[in-house]
């Protein structure tokens, strides 16, 4: 396992009329984030505000390439990023306290935070296909370049973590400096994650470190990307 | 920081105790319990809520300090909302400091408000002012406090500045309450500040000048205290003028003299009526008049910088320095046991033997009177056995609001 600093690169908010982040992602153009009773977009290139949507946004947020994703209480809903309206819905797995929400190759990917757990989910039926345990809280999940990241979020301390999807070893981790939440995390495709910063009401964003291609597991069927 | 906990915490947040129960009434970790008890706090199930609170702070791991800190603060509400007084201020004042170690302001800024209100309420008006000046110092920073603290940070401050009869200063802090109830959008909130505003517009003392009496509300009396009258006040047994302040509360039998004197003044009294004011003989013989004497002598060297008392054929007359007018003050009504309420009108808290001490009176008669005065709900105590200590109830309805920590993500 290879360890070291989270490095930085940039910071975005705090928002207006935010106080606490949760779930980010990213369609391609705007990076999205949940602040509880909307969804928000905003130009990572700027950093200012494009729009919001009015929808329950609790915690993880995901984007499959046309849909927004977002969690809701017990629930997950499947939004239209356009109008707002929510167009399915399914069922959390465990009947909620989830985290993080990652879409990767037609699957869902759900951080369940205390639990220690990740879960595979049926994007239809909300049903669990799989999970991966780890050792510490998880939060924000997300695939990029056939690597499954995932963020932690335990008192004072947050990591970006690494992992394996199959055995959940931890392949890599990137130690947030002290008091600097990880609540949600996605990746731009390239080498940038987005982390949403929790009660900091901030998004901010982390060097994905290139990684020696011989070095971790990956997986061979969930290769893919969240952007478009 | 996950999905249920966040809707639960944002339903109470809004006041709806019942939604967020709805939420995490079957999880048992360690969040769900902190959110169960403060909403059971809010539905005022006091002993469930403590219940809950202690379970989850023990299911915290040891990494969340700033989560246990913030059921701490929240267990030292609930005992401050039912009057356990004897909450340790030692586990408070550990969170605080926690909290603010962690970075979370607001919790921490409402552990030293809880703090400021217990202070209030057992009656250490001087240690409550000193903490509030350090707190407001503290708080000179640009991200201000969530409206309901700013709310319950301004009633503190006028709960203090009513006890210092500050009422331009108590006026506005509720002013200041009242508009971030509003924007705190808590009914309960608002409510209570209504009610403690309420207490400016009730009568606070009698005013008695030249025979004629009428009621003064608390404004009155502070512009009063800033005039240039000679103000002999039964509320509090002192005799005040142009900032000189006489304090005659251990000196019964002079007070009574200063206020008879004061209250025909212009006019003179005659000996036979002040000795039966002061010392309650009916008639006046000649023992008497030798010890009217006495005490008008020691009147007129206590309140020598105030005002003189010159004989009259009859007896004695106050002649005020620098022809000031003479007022008394005295309560809305008139009751037994003046002088022991007069000890407590400095709104500070006192151990019986102390009030026995100041009144010249055995502990059993003070006791008796403070029993009365208690089952009259003119005066309560709060601790036990010597550590008891007796103050005149606090403005009402300080003390009932539960704002609760937030333990919000990242607890």
């Amino acid at each position: 396992m290879k360890r070291s600093e989270a490095e930085i690169l940039r910071e975005y908010g705090p928002f207006p009329g935010v106080c606490n982040v949760a779930g980010v992602t990213f369609d391609g153009r705007h990076a999205w984030f949940a602040s509880g009773d909307r969804l928000n977009a905003f130009d990572p290139a700027s950093g200012e505000p494009v729009r919001s949507l009015d929808v329950a946004a609790d915690a993880g947020t995901a984007f499959d390439g046309r849909h927004l994703f977002q969690i809701a209480a017990d629930r997950i809903q499947k939004i239209d990023p356009h109008t707002g309206r929510v167009l399915a819905t399914i069922p959390a797995p465990g009947g909620g306290g989830n985290s993080g929400l990652a879409w990767a190759e037609g699957t869902l990917w759900v951080g369940q935070y205390r639990d220690r757990k990740i879960h595979q989910v049926d994007p239809h039926t909300g049903a669990i296909l799989r999970t991966i345990e780890s050792d510490r809280f998880v939060t924000g999940v997300t695939w990029v370049d056939g690597e499954l990241w995932h963020g932690t979020w335990e008192g004072d301390e947050s990591e970006v973590r690494h992992i394996d999807p199959r055995t959940g070893e931890v392949i890599e981790r990137l130690d947030m400096p002290t008091g600097m939440a990880v609540s949600g995390l996605e990746s731009d495709g390239g080498d940038r994650l987005f982390c949403g910063g929790g009660n900091s009401g901030k998004v901010r964003v982390v060097r994905r470190p290139r990684r020696n291609a011989a070095a971790g597991g990956g997986s061979a069927t969930t290769i893919g990307a969240t952007a478009e | 920081m996950d999905s249920l906990i966040t809707t639960a915490a944002r339903a109470l947040a809004a006041g709806d105790p019942l939604g967020a129960l709805n939420r995490v009434a079957l999880r048992e970790d360690a969040p769900a319990l902190a959110l169960r008890g403060i909403a059971m706090a809010q539905l005022g199930d006091f002993d469930r809520a403590r219940i809950l609170l202690r379970r989850a702070v023990r299911a915290f791991g040891p990494k969340e300090a700033a989560a246990r800190a913030r059921c701490v603060v929240a267990e030292a509400e609930i005992a401050l909302v039912s009057r356990d007084l004897g909450y340790p201020a030692k586990a408070l004042e550990a969170a605080r400091a926690t909290l603010e170690a962690h970075g979370d302001r607001v919790n921490a800024a409402h552990a030293r408000y809880l703090e400021v209100r217990r202070l209030l309420l057992i009656g250490r008006l001087d240690q409550a002012e000193h903490v509030l000046s350090e707190h407001m110092l503290a708080d000179l920073d640009p991200a201000p406090l969530p409206p309901a603290s700013q709310a319950a940070h301004a009633l503190v401050v006028a709960g203090i500045a009513m006890r210092r009869v500050r009422a331009g200063e108590a006026r506005a802090a509720l002013a200041r309450a009242g508009e971030a109830a509003r924007r705190a959008g808590i009914p309960a909130l608002t409510a209570e500040v209504e009610s403690a505003s309420l207490v400016l517009e009730t009568p606070a003392a009698r005013l008695i000048a030249r025979g004629e009496e009428r009621p003064l509300l608390l404004d009155e009396v502070e512009a009063l205290q800033a005039s240039n009258a000679l103000v002999v006040d039964a509320c509090r047994y002192i005799v005040r003028s142009r900032g000189v302040v006489v304090s005659l509360a251990t000196r019964p039998v002079l007070f009574a003299l200063a206020r008879t004197l004061a209250e025909a003044w212009p006019g003179d009294v005659s000996r036979d009526a002040l000795v039966a004011r002061a010392f309650g003989a009916k008639a006046a013989d000649e023992s008497h008049r030798a010890r009217l004497r006495v005490e008008i002598a020691r009147l007129r060297a206590m309140l020598r910088a105030l005002a003189g008392i010159g004989a009259t054929k009859r007896g004695f007359a106050l002649a005020p320095r620098r022809g000031a007018e003479v007022l008394v003050l005295a309560r809305p009504v008139e009751e037994r046991h003046a002088a022991v309420l007069a000890l407590l009108a400095d709104g500070e808290s006192w151990p019986s033997s102390a009030l026995a001490l100041a009144l010249g009176a055995s502990q059993r008669t003070v006791q008796r009177a403070l029993d009365q005065l208690a089952a009259a709900g003119k005066v309560q105590s709060h601790g036990r056995g010597r550590a008891r200590r007796w103050m005149t109830p606090p403005v009402p309805a300080f003390a009932t609001t539960l704002l609760l920590p937030a333990i919000l993500p990242g607890g």
